[in-house]
């Protein structure tokens, strides 16, 4: 085995008494998917602010690239290269949709016609660039939700995290962005995807993170994890998986 | 278009340079110098309240600050005028640096009472100084000469707009400073310090404030606590700027000239009632938040962006994490 993007090892957070994320240990690939699952309140969005510096760990080592990174800012690991999403869309409502990825290019190149040209490339390839002069205020859920993938990719991040970016668009507007994603692994990248619409997650993850309580109850391949039975307990309760 | 706003620039700064020619009249002259520095005052308040998002109360003690210290080089080391401003414009700026290692911290409503307290705080030190003069102020030697300072303050609030247009709408860090203005957290995950830029735009703010100050107080030959360190300075910034229309430049320039020719008529014609000028400041402010509250320039150009940064920068908590749109429901 390669030697891991992202490493993760007994990752703990507790909010005063309560452990939001207990002892969790997984690795990323370069180019590879992994989807993070798991009920509501199971830690998912506390992982993702864990790496992507939003919180600083209780306990616990997350390496990138090898390289220990754990309590660093967010800005400074979005300039290392770690790209994230919202669940709750953040975009800057008071700028055009150029703007707001322009900002983000920055972070790779400082002149502004450097940053610019290369917020349109990626605002074309995210589907965007009609739209580009408008306000991001005026775009819809789903064109919001593309401009959340446009600004952390306009990063050129090794890895990217992705917090319900299909949840909430209609089945075209799903397709497109799983398209994209799926581009977006084959051209290298490496993908947290936290998604509550199993469907989607089944199909682009190649291994899957099951989260309850805070605690890793499984890891593997989609077909095997589906068939876990902590994991159908955890989805289903107790009787469904005592059922053969 | 370009060329027309080209041309449009280039007569303006003819006509104002010819103006001491064609009117040499004193009074008339100090009245287009002072619309120059509240047009100075204005803008470099507008830096953090329109650009970045935090509604500065103690503006008003970079120009104090800067006053005071010229003043001080002057009459207590006896430096010579010229020399003294660029340092009234580094002590205003580390005034910032120190003030905005706390308050920076803080958002909303917060920051503005901080700021407000730190401003008060400044006053007093020169009321219980010694080397400030305490409330007895000081004198400065008269210099009457008033296109020097007609030409003075031109310059430098001139260089002050187009080094605030450059860095604010064509350089990077204009975007940076909108981004954290728009969503601090967002900010953040691309890449952007937000404690960095936020104290870079304060200093940025300060400075050319403090220079303000410092020739102001060489041109008006005394100051003391009660007037270069007054609330009003900032609160009547802060009223032409509001008035004119926040989150751009254009919009304090028009409000600063349109509220001091009003304020000087009303002097010159109803001096027994500066109460009332107080009093309809309030008003306009008030009114101009509820009825106009993206401002002169904003209602004009339809640029809405002044009435966001408002309600934004005043709010004293930052909104709950809420869906939004429609189709944000968990499937």
């Amino acid at each position: 085995m390669t030697k891991p993007l992202l490493s993760v090892e007994d990752l703990t957070k507790t909010f005063g008494g309560l452990h939001a994320v207990e002892e969790v240990s997984f690795q990323i690939q370069q180019g590879e998917i992994i989807g993070l699952i798991g009920p509501n309140g199971a830690g998912k969005t506390t992982i993702f602010n864990l790496i992507s510096g939003y919180h600083p760990p209780t306990r616990g080592r997350i390496a990138f690239n090898g390289r220990d990174i754990t309590g660093r800012r967010p800005y400074e690991l979005a300039r290392l290269g770690i790209g994230r999403t919202f669940q709750v869309v953040k975009p800057f409502p008071g700028l055009t949709v150029l703007e707001n990825v322009v900002i983000a290019a920055f972070a790779r190149h400082p002149k502004r016609a450097d940053a610019e040209r290369h917020a349109w490339q990626i605002l074309e390839s995210t589907g965007l660039a009609d739209r580009a002069g408008l306000s991001a205020a005026s775009l819809t859920l789903a064109g919001r939700k593309r401009l959340e993938i446009s600004k952390a990719l306009a990063l050129e991040p090794q890895l990217l995290l992705l917090d319900e970016v299909v949840a909430g668009l209609n089945p075209t507007e799903a397709d497109q962005t799983i398209k994209l994603i799926l581009q977006l692994r084959d051209s290298g990248i490496s993908i947290l995807v936290v998604e509550h619409i199993m469907r989607v997650i089944m199909n682009i993850s190649d291994s899957i993170l099951v989260l309850n309580f805070g605690r890793k109850i499984a890891m593997g391949k989609p077909a095997e994890v589906t068939r876990n039975p902590e994991v159908v307990k955890a989805y289903l309760g107790e009787e469904a998986a005592c059922k053969p | 278009m370009r060329w027309r706003n080209l041309l449009w620039i280039g007569i303006s700064i003819a006509g104002l340079l010819l103006l001491p020619k064609f009117f040499p009249d004193p009074f008339f002259l100090r009245i287009v110098t002072e619309v120059f520095m509240w047009v100075g005052l204005a803008i470099t308040w507008d830096v953090m309240a329109g650009y970045t998002g935090y509604l500065n109360f103690g503006h008003g003690a970079f120009f104090g600050i800067g006053a005071y210290v010229t003043a001080i080089l002057m009459m207590r080391s006896g430096w010579p005028f010229a020399t003294t401003l660029p340092v009234a414009g580094l002590v205003a700026g580390a005034a910032a640096l120190i003030a905005g290692l706390p308050t920076l911290r803080l958002k909303g409503a917060y920051f503005a009472i901080a700021t407000w307290a730190l401003a008060l705080a400044v006053q007093q030190m020169a009321l219980v100084l010694d080397i400030t003069g305490g409330p007895d102020g000081m004198r400065l030697p008269p210099f009457l000469h008033p296109q020097f300072f007609f030409y003075l303050m031109f310059a430098l609030v001139a260089a002050t707009f187009a080094l605030l247009w450059f860095l604010l709408e064509k350089a990077p860090f204009g975007l940076k400073v909108k981004a954290i203005r728009e969503d601090e957290l967002g900010a953040m995950a691309l890449g952007i310090n937000p404690t960095t830029i936020k104290m870079q735009a304060f200093i940025l703010s300060a400075i050319p404030a403090g220079v303000l100050g410092g020739i102001y107080a060489y041109w008006i030959t005394f100051i003391d606590p009660a007037s270069v360190l007054a609330d009003i300075i900032t609160d009547q910034a802060m009223v032409m700027a509001v008035f004119g229309g926040l989150g751009t430049l254009i919009g304090p320039l028009i409000g600063a000239v349109l509220i001091f020719a009003f304020k000087t008529y009303f002097w010159a014609y109803l001096a027994d009632y500066q109460v009332l000028y107080l009093i309809i400041l309030g008003g306009v402010i008030a009114l101009t938040v509820v009825f106009l509250p993206n401002g002169l320039w904003g209602t004009i150009t339809g640029y809405t962006g002044g009435r966001r940064i408002l309600r934004k920068a005043l709010r004293v908590r930052q909104p709950a994490e809420r869906p939004q749109g429609s189709g944000e429901k968990e499937t």
